[in-house]
């Protein structure tokens, strides 16, 4: 596991990119609950991080747009809803006040 | 214009400079390569004036054309795609206007096949990477230039066969545009920015082709009044989105120029360039503000500036060229 970053750095509706070795993950904390995901948009590699995270009236969760193109991605799934490729997601762990991930 | 020539002159040779340092990661000639890079990079050779420097490009863009007359994302992908296909169409049917190869032109005719051959029913194109309203602009804009400057590389039916077919891409198009003046997709585009400002540029040509028949002059107009509307204080579009405020800047260039309604537009652009400026790495563009530079849109930036260069000319058709529009 790799620590991501301390969750008080990221208060609720907040985010924040954290590069680790080159790899650029957003954090997002949305609603009580912490997401991590590769910052690039699979689709023309647009930053996530300053995606707009919406919910969809058809889909049950929380998603994030991509600036770029409007892609689409689950932020517990990473699944695009049918686009050609998907966002990478990794699951955190909380263990007290840190974040942690597994590349 | 608040901007001078003397200013933007030195930035486009030392980034011009730099895409060159950049040539083994954006060139076929090296390898495997994302064709949508590749033709932004082509498309600067062309208003660089290099293209006749580069015919080895050229026809390594045409070696990894697929027999469907298609291109996927990447020079090694084997499926065809209509949004990447319109772009290598778009560069190979310019660029042969310099360099005049017949393999080149013989390439052009299978794009042509290919987008009549894919085109829908109701008109449009698809491509599960982008919206609708993307997938058939681009095609559109590929007719645009065949119908403009190309009518001497295919035969007379089928000619007759594109003019159907851009015809029905057009009205694809048109009647699409929301009562706002923007073009929208829920999916893609809900801001409705970058896709309004493709969206006029590509329908304009139809006004220099087909007279107001498709009142084409008035939807363009209100794009262009839609885009002035959500121009932000400090000159960017689009939550200061790079690539798509270089989209507008462009696009109310022509589109303005055509419509003769400069004036209107003249501050905005101004305010998108400054913005712009602001905006480049030590070396080249990133895509929003304090991110690292991207070769992409290293070469959105130097086209906005060429753009700039030739709208700064008295003569309309200066910017015309750099879409192709002209000879």
């Amino acid at each position: 596991m790799i620590f991501l970053a301390k969750a008080a750095e990221i208060p609720e509706g907040e985010r924040k990119l954290v590069k680790i070795n080159g790899l650029e993950v957003a954090v997002f904390h949305h609603e009580g609950r912490f997401y991590a995901l590769n910052n690039a948009c699979p689709h023309r590699q647009g930053p996530l991080i300053r995606g707009t995270i919406e919910t969809a009236a058809e889909r049950a969760g929380c998603f994030i747009r991509c600036p770029m193109h409007g892609w689409k991605f689950d932020l517990t799934t990473g699944d695009s809803n049918g686009r050609p490729a998907n966002a990478t997601i990794y699951p955190i762990d909380q263990r007290g006040a840190e974040l942690f991930i597994e590349l | 214009m608040s901007i001078r020539l003397d200013q933007v002159q030195p930035i486009i040779d030392r980034e011009y400079d730099y895409l060159m340092t950049e040539h083994p990661h954006w060139s076929l000639t090296k390898g495997d390569q994302d064709l949508e890079l590749v033709a932004h990079a082509l498309r600067v050779l062309l208003h660089m004036k290099t293209t006749p420097q580069h015919l080895a490009e050229y026809l390594a863009l045409v070696d990894c054309q697929h027999a469907d007359g298609g291109w996927g994302k990447m020079s090694s992908n084997k499926e065809s795609a209509a949004w990447v296909t319109a772009f290598c169409a778009l560069m190979l049917i310019r660029g042969n206007l310099h360099l005049k190869h017949p393999r080149i032109a013989e390439a052009v005719r299978k794009c042509a096949r290919y987008f009549l051959e894919t085109q829908k029913e109701d008109g449009k194109w698809s491509d599960p990477s982008w919206a609708d309203l993307d997938a058939v602009s681009h095609p559109i804009s590929f007719f645009d230039v065949l119908l403009a400057v190309g009518r001497n590389l295919v035969d007379e039916p089928t000619m007759a066969r594109i003019k159907d077919a851009w015809r029905k891409g057009m009205r694809f198009m048109l009647e699409r545009q929301a009562a706002d003046g923007g073009w929208y997709d829920p999916e893609f585009h809900p801001t409705g920015v970058e896709i309004t400002a493709h969206l006029i540029q590509d329908s304009i040509v139809a006004d220099l082709v087909l007279g107001n028949e498709l009142n084409v002059r008035d939807c363009c107009q209100k794009g262009v009044l839609k885009l002035l509307s959500v121009q932000a204080a400090d000159g960017s579009w689009d939550g200061e989105n790079v690539d798509h405020t270089m989209d507008c800047t462009r696009s109310i260039m022509l589109v303005c120029s055509i419509l003769g309604t400069r004036a209107q537009c003249d501050r905005a652009i101004e305010r998108g360039l400054e913005w712009i400026l602001k905006q480049k790495c030590d070396k080249g563009w990133p895509d929003f503000p304090g991110m690292e530079t991207n070769l992409e849109r290293t070469c959105d930036g130097l086209d906005t500036l060429l753009k700039y260069k030739a709208y700064s000319q008295p003569v309309t058709t200066a910017i015309v060229k750099l879409w192709g529009y002209a000879a």
